[in-house]
């Protein structure tokens, strides 16, 4: 076997343009024809030549922006003849030698000159997909929007090395070049490229250990199948998947509103993948699940709803969110065409693409159908809580589970009705019996914001009765409803020397409020604080509230939600609907039904009354009114009392008719889409939705068929599905066909992933990529199938191509770890890694939000989870991620950069969280009985492999020259150098 | 960010003889013969010869008042409590603003004696460094929002992500010190639309810029963790480890430039504190930002760190008054643009004279903007506050390659619309692309099939304030 070396690979490229002239367009055009053109020769015709040879103008009658112009030329004939540089004008006329010299001020460097020499001579390419040499009916016959085609296997002088049809494509074209191949990678090398490929994780060193004791020629199939079969395999690919979609857990408008329900997609996502779930199928459920739920029910009525999260997280723009609804909607196509076709359509949102067979009404016929459909709502700055939220139980499944609970509910009604009559009947008939032992003391009204002291007769000295009560009722102001009313109230026993005895104080109430309805005072009398409604009759407020606005200090006994008497129990004053002070008691009366806290008296003595009002939500415009009274009777209380049975019936039917009505809404939901109002829609003008122009059906993008939604009725977007997903549709396939072996070898058959338009490079194995996705369509569409066809072709299991060498790719190109990687690599290493899938982020409850573009949501919810499960915003980038290349989740991404910049060395050196992944991997070693076990456990989780005497020699070497301290300390100065190694970070 | 090239020996040189461990090391690297064209951080020239090789871009969050500012509007003054009609963005179906009054602008505005040039009282300092400022009276934008506007004004961009400025610049100009990130942003918070103001989008990682937070740690992971011997010595370990694993992969420069990279982290532990370390600035130089000893936050901190900065070699610092709150979004109260001034006002015209006398502005942009200006009405004649305003405002730049002393554009009578000159932001981007040696059409980026500038498809360089 040879190794091959760049002039080689130069060679092949030479070769293969001239020995198979059936692959002419795609050899030289692919990308490093492109790119050479774009970056040395377009900038030197642009830079010198196109000032006077252009659209602007044409001196001597020449252009030079277009190929055409050039071989048409000027006054003097053509300005270039491909292939013979000597006889081409430009040629002569740079090089200064013949009459023409240009640029007439000054002669070209010599090595510009040589560049468009060697251009010429290779027949001056220039990229085939400029506007303006070539017009739309050219761009149809784009090699990608031709039909798939099943290419025969070419055949192969080495017949020993294939292992499979892939294999057969890559030979052949090294054949033909006078390549070979390059070895196989070592078997440790091999299982932890495919363990990182497969799963984003490092090999165990069990099942390091487990790979080298099995010396069958099954070994690595069996790997595969159980990497591919790990739950590890989907989140790492649900991830490659999340990177197209711009996945994100924020809406990304300007207050980055949260999204708790979008990690149900992305679940989804990931077992989906695990199943092995058909692409045609995964598109489809994306696409158009809820449309697919006819016949569903259950978990797989659910799952179709939350697969259309697809849609219903793309970004959010602006202020209030409805306004750029146009924006998300661009933002969605432009995903999809990427992600899904590999095509740029948003590009013609404006007009019509400039490269590729995309008009205006493409991208319009698509927007119709986007428009048509009802996306969940994440809230914004002026609208807060979410909405359009979609149900995860079906309608029929809703109507049975419903029908039971409603039959209750109606049971429980009837009774409850019975017993509210019955406590009517008490409550009217202790009022008829004790209205004339009612004694007003005092009464009021407080005004907007005001604070009121309790005034009235007697105030200050009243006798009173052990029995007797007095009784505090706050009602609304003249019938405009009512207030939160802050009530402060002391009672002081007067001593026959004039000094105050015994005391009771509304803060009695503070302790154990929910104890009992009539509350116990502090010197251990029962009922002495009845909180009461004035309903026809004074009666007992039955329902304890607990977490009002969600806030647990907040406390209330009530009927339905008003009347109440509420407190604040915590030290701190509570920003709610208004500010509530601290270990204070409010009432709030019903509108039509007045609040009353009423004392009965444990002693007979005279009292002193000491107390205020105040309105305690100033904003509410009316205020309250008060009225102090003495009831004489004894009875009242004991009548009271009586109705406590009745109420505490009543009260706990009211609370299982609230459990059972809250079940009836305990609907899981999801963030997802539903069928909107069905409507075509109207260009925009330029893109500005402010200027409508004509109306575009609902259809397919022409160059795919160009077909309208079969029913005007429905949104289109299972029409849209089945486009999408046809077989006949030429770019599905082969754009995920693609993607699989970029992933996997590092660089795709198509360079720009997700740009196979004319802009895009050319496929450089163009039989490859068909044949892959012909295979793909007839495996069923199973990605588990191509991963297996990749990763066990001999192709694959060469040893690493260096990273810088991808102009051709032959195997798996040497990478490093992606950003996730890193630190789940690191996580796992030190037995850190919480593998348990992670479900939704903690995020505060809905009717708390009030975020702002001033004080968006920003928080932050660290997990040891696999990275996948991380929470990500959108407008507040982690750090982590954008310091190691993770995705942006603004917009799609098809691969990672692997930039190499010193502030991640510093990371290395000095981030905390490095330093505790040396601290755990020291921790983790520990338990080694000596060095020589230790270095091995810590060669095996961080290179995938056992200790060699090299690495024996480079810590005794290490250990040696460290400044002396305790061995552990020099021992932990080594693992932090093993864990910054490249042999960590790269995979080969 | 910043990647280090051996094409860049100097400044490593210089770093290394810090370090007499590290030259050992250093040495056969830096003769190795590696290609510099993987580096997206190499120095390149611009298209052609640039006025300026640096920008500090001064960015007031929030919205400053134009009219109570930079634009002198006596008619305002005269005609106040006269009612108006606009169908504004701002007020359109905002319930209370059925009516709309001018409100008369709170400052007195001077002329600067060398100048003529009027400016408020908010900017005294300001205003007596005019003469090396050309002034934008004529600014306008596309978007009403802060979130939106804020993106606008820094990656031309109101919707969606895109490269900030400064990352063009990085991506068109690599970095003089490859100790030093090529771009910075020194921010006291994050202001509107988050780290999307800085960051690099589709163009490479490493032109993102580095966030500062005033402070005594301003960059995240320069302080050593351990001692300079233990650091050193694990260094020596990893550069072994890291030979030896590339010895039998070919050489392949991704690895190498990752051995590197950890020289030149240690190199940055030194230089970046080095940056920040204001202790040998004199007591004059301190006192021009209105700096006192040893303090290390506030808008003087930041302009005095901006111009080491730029002095070390940084291509683009931007300086951010205040965060997303508390800034110069006066609705309530216009007085509250007094405390906002005071805070940067004399830092600024200390960061220019201090340019000056170095001869630093000669080849240094110095930019003061915000994202839109103020309404010069509201819904009452004596409200004390002003809305957003999109239709006017005003920004200035001073230094390399900028006529200083002159106006450009003006605003009708009330400071209603930009009128004369009109000074769009892509306009504004154009013009700072220029006087850094940029033509703003070509300054492209390949991405999802399209060829992306900053100033998407339009903009004009102001050629009348240009040198």
């Amino acid at each position: 076997m040879i190794r091959f070396h760049k002039s080689q690979i130069i060679a092949f490229f030479s070769l293969a343009i001239w020995v198979l002239p059936n692959l002419v367009l795609a050899l030289p055009s692919a990308a490093p024809a492109d790119d050479a053109f774009e970056r040395d020769i377009r900038p030197l015709l642009i830079q010198n030549c196109q000032k006077c040879h252009s659209d602007k103008k044409q001196q001597g009658g020449l252009r030079l922006d277009s190929r055409q112009a050039l071989l048409k030329g000027g006054d003097t004939g053509p300005a270039i003849v491909p292939g013979n540089p000597n006889d081409s004008l430009l040629i002569q006329a740079v090089r200064h030698t013949a009459d023409l010299k240009m640029p007439a001020t000054k002669k070209l460097p010599d090595e510009q000159i040589a560049k468009l020499e060697r251009w010429v001579a290779e027949g001056a390419y220039w990229p085939a997909n400029q506007a303006n040499t070539t017009t739309k009916a050219d761009t149809k016959k784009h090699w990608a929007f031709q039909p798939v085609t099943n290419p025969p296997l070419p055949s192969v002088r080495d017949t020993a090395w294939p292992r499979n049809s892939i294999d057969q494509f890559i030979l052949a074209r090294m054949e033909a070049a006078r390549l070979a191949p390059l070895p196989p990678a070592e078997s440790r090398m091999l299982l932890r490229r495919v363990t990182y490929d497969l799963t984003g994780l490092p090999p165990t060193p069990e099942q390091q250990d487990q790979f080298a004791k099995d010396p069958s020629p099954e070994a690595y199939a069996r790997v595969v199948d159980n990497l591919l079969s790990s739950r590890a395999y989907a989140e790492h690919w649900g991830r490659h998947w999340l990177d197209l979609v711009r996945y994100a857990d924020t809406a990304g408008e300007n207050s980055d509103h949260p999204l708790p329900h979008a990690w149900r997609y992305r679940n989804w996502v990931i077992d989906a993948l695990q199943a092995d779930m058909p692409y045609d199928q995964f598109i489809r459920e994306q696409i158009a699940g809820d449309l697919l739920t006819a016949q569903s029910t259950g978990k797989e009525y659910a799952s179709h709803i939350v697969a259309t999260g697809y849609w219903a997280i793309a970004r959010r723009f602006g202020h209030d969110i409805e306004k750029d609804q146009h924006l998300t909607l661009e933002d969605a196509i432009g995903t999809l065409g990427q992600g899904v076709l590999g095509l740029t359509l948003a590009c013609a949102r404006c007009h019509d693409h400039k490269y590729d067979p995309i008009s205006m009404r493409d991208y319009y016929g698509l927007y119709g159908i986007l428009a048509s459909t009802k996306f969940s709502f994440p809230g914004c700055e002026p609208k807060q809580q979410p909405a359009d939220l979609v149900s995860l139980i079906s309608k029929a499944e809703q109507e049975q589970r419903l029908k039971p609970l409603d039959e209750k509910i109606t049971k429980l009604e009837a009774q409850r009705k019975e017993l509210a009559a019955k406590l009517d009947t008490l409550s009217g008939s202790n009022a008829t019996k004790s209205k004339d032992s009612l004694k007003q003391l005092g009464t009021g009204v407080v005004a907007e914001g005001a604070t009121v002291p309790l005034k009235g007769e007697n105030l200050d000295s009243l006798p009173i009765k052990t029995g007797e009560a007095l009784v505090l009722t706050i009602g609304p102001n003249g019938g405009y409803g009512a207030d939160t009313t802050r009530l402060d109230w002391v009672i002081e026993e007067v001593l026959a020397n004039g000094k105050a005895g015994r005391t009771w104080s509304l803060n009695d109430l503070l302790n154990d409020f929910h104890a009992a309805n009539p509350h116990s005072d502090q010197l251990g009398n029962n009922n002495t604080w009845f909180l009461l409604a004035n309903k026809g009759g004074y009666r007992l407020l039955p329902e304890k509230a607990a977490n009002i606005n969600s806030r647990s200090e907040l406390l209330a006994w009530r009927l339905t939600d008003n009347p109440a008497v509420l407190i604040n129990s915590s030290s701190q004053p509570v920003s709610v609907w208004t500010n509530l002070a601290p270990k204070s008691v409010f009432v709030h009366p019903g509108p039509d039904t007045p609040v009353a806290i009423a004392w009965r008296s444990p002693i007979s003595a005279n009292v002193r009354l000491r107390g205020s009002v105040t309105d305690a939500h100033p904003a509410a415009l009316d205020g309250v009114s008060w009225k102090l009274e003495h009831q004489t009777s004894t009875l009242w209380t004991t009548e009271l009392l009586a109705q406590t049975a009745v109420s505490k019936e009543l009260a706990d039917l009211d609370a299982k008719l609230n459990e059972l009505k809250a079940e009836k809404n305990r609907v899981p939901v999801a963030f997802a889409v539903t069928e909107g109002k069905p409507a075509d829609t109207r260009l925009h003008l330029r893109g500005d939705p402010e200027k409508p122009g004509e109306a575009v059906p609902r259809k397919n993008l022409d160059i795919l068929g160009g077909q309208k939604v079969a029913n005007a009725q429905n949104s289109g977007r299972l029409d849209l599905a089945n486009w999408l997903t046809s077989p006949a549709n030429p770019l599905t396939a082969r754009v995920m066909v693609n993607r699989l072996w970029q992933w996997h070898m590092g660089k795709g058959v198509v360079a720009t992933p997700s740009d196979f338009g004319t802009r895009g490079t050319l496929p450089s194995h163009p039989e490859l990529l068909d044949h892959l996705a012909s295979r793909f369509m007839q495996s069923g569409w199973s990605l588990k199938a191509m991963h297996r066809l990749l990763v066990l072709s001999s192709t694959y299991r060469q040893q690493a191509v260096p990273s810088d060498n991808t102009n051709l790719f032959i195997g798996h190109i040497r990478r490093r770890l992606t950003a996730e990687e890193i630190r789940d690599s690191l996580l796992a290493a030190t037995g850190e890694l919480d593998m348990v899938p992670g479900e939704g982020h903690p995020f505060p409850p809905e009717s708390s939000w009030s975020f702002t573009q001033h004080g968006p949501f920003a928080a932050d919810y660290p997990t040891n989870k696999r990275a996948v499960f991380q929470m990500q915003k959108r407008n507040r980038r982690d750090r982590f991620l954008a310091l190691f290349d993770g995705a942006d989740p603004n917009a799609t991404t098809a691969s990672r950069e692997a930039t190499t910049v010193p502030t991640q060395a510093l990371y290395f050196l000095n981030d905390p969280f490095i330093r505790a992944r040396v601290a755990g991997l020291e921790k983790k070693l520990a338990t080694q009985p000596d060095d020589g076990s230790r270095l091995d456990l810590a060669c095996q989780l961080l290179y995938s492999r056992n200790a060699s005497e090299n690495d024996t020699q480079d810590l005794a070497d290490f250990l040696a020259a460290y400044p002396p301290m305790a061995k552990t300390q020099a021992w932990r100065g080594w693992l932090a150098v093993m864990l910054a190694a490249n042999e960590v970070l790269y995979v080969d | 960010m910043w990647t280090n090239q051996p094409n860049r020996r100097q400044t490593l040189r210089s770093m290394v003889a810090a370090s007499p461990l590290m030259a050992g090391i250093l040495q056969p690297m830096l003769t190795r013969g590696e290609s510099p064209s993987s580096d997206s951080l190499a120095p390149k020239a611009p298209h052609f010869t640039p006025r300026a090789k640096r920008v500090i871009f001064l960015f007031m969050t929030g919205g400053v008042s134009h009219v109570d500012t930079f634009d002198p509007k006596p008619k305002l003054t005269a005609d106040v409590g006269k009612e108006v009609k606009f169908d504004h963005p701002e007020i359109k179906d905002r319930p209370g603003y059925e009516r709309i009054f001018l409100k008369k602008p709170q400052w007195t505005f001077r002329p600067d004696p060398a100048t003529g040039i009027e400016v408020s009282d908010l900017f005294p300092h300001v205003r007596s460094q005019m003469s090396d400022i050309a002034l934008v009276r004529s600014m306008h934008t596309d978007h009403s929002n802060h979130y939106n506007a804020t993106l606008g004004m820094h990656t031309g961009s109101f919707a969606f992500a895109r490269p900030s400025i400064g990352s063009w610049l990085s991506y068109g100009l690599g970095t003089e010190n490859s100790n030093l990130p090529s771009f910075v942003v020194i921010a006291p918070a994050q202001t509107y639309a988050g780290t999307q103001v800085y960051a690099s989008d589709f163009l490479p990682g490493a032109h993102q810029g580095t966030l500062v937070a005033p402070g005594a740690e301003p960059v995240a992971n320069v302080r050593p963790a351990l001692p300079a011997d233990q650091q050193q010595a694990q260094l020596r370990a990893l550069e072994k480890l890291g030979r030896r694993h590339l010895a039998n992969r070919a050489n392949d420069p991704a690895l190498t430039a990752r051995i590197r990279s950890f020289q030149t982290a240690f190199g940055m532990q030194m230089a970046v504190p080095e940056a920040f370390d204001l202790t040998r600035e004199t007591d004059n130089t301190l006192n021009l930002y209105g700096l006192g000893r040893g303090q290390t936050n506030g808008f003087g901190w930041q302009c005095l760190v901006a111009r080491r900065l730029v002095e070390r070699g940084v291509r683009f610092v931007e300086l951010i008054d205040t965060g997303s709150s508390g800034n110069w979004d006066s609705h309530g109260d216009m007085m509250d643009h007094e405390r906002l001034a005071k805070n940067v006002d004399r830092p600024i015209a200390g960061l220019l004279r201090d340019l000056k006398n170095r001869g630093m502005l000669e080849d240094t942009l110095v930019v003061w903007t915000t994202e839109f200006g103020r309404t010069p009405f509201n819904n009452t004649a004596d409200a004390k506050g002003r809305e957003h305003h999109n239709w006017a405002f005003s920004s200035w730049l001073a230094g390399a390659g900028v006529k200083g002393g002159t106006i450009h554009g003006a605003t009708d009578e009330h400071g209603m619309r930009a009128q004369d000159n009109k000074v769009h932001v892509h306009d504004f981007h154009a013009t700072i692309l220029h006087l850094m040696g940029f033509d703003h059409e070509r300054l492209t980026y390949r991405h999802a099939g399209r060829d992306y500038r900053l100033t998407d498809v339009s903009g004009d360089v102001v050629k009348p304030i240009l040198a």
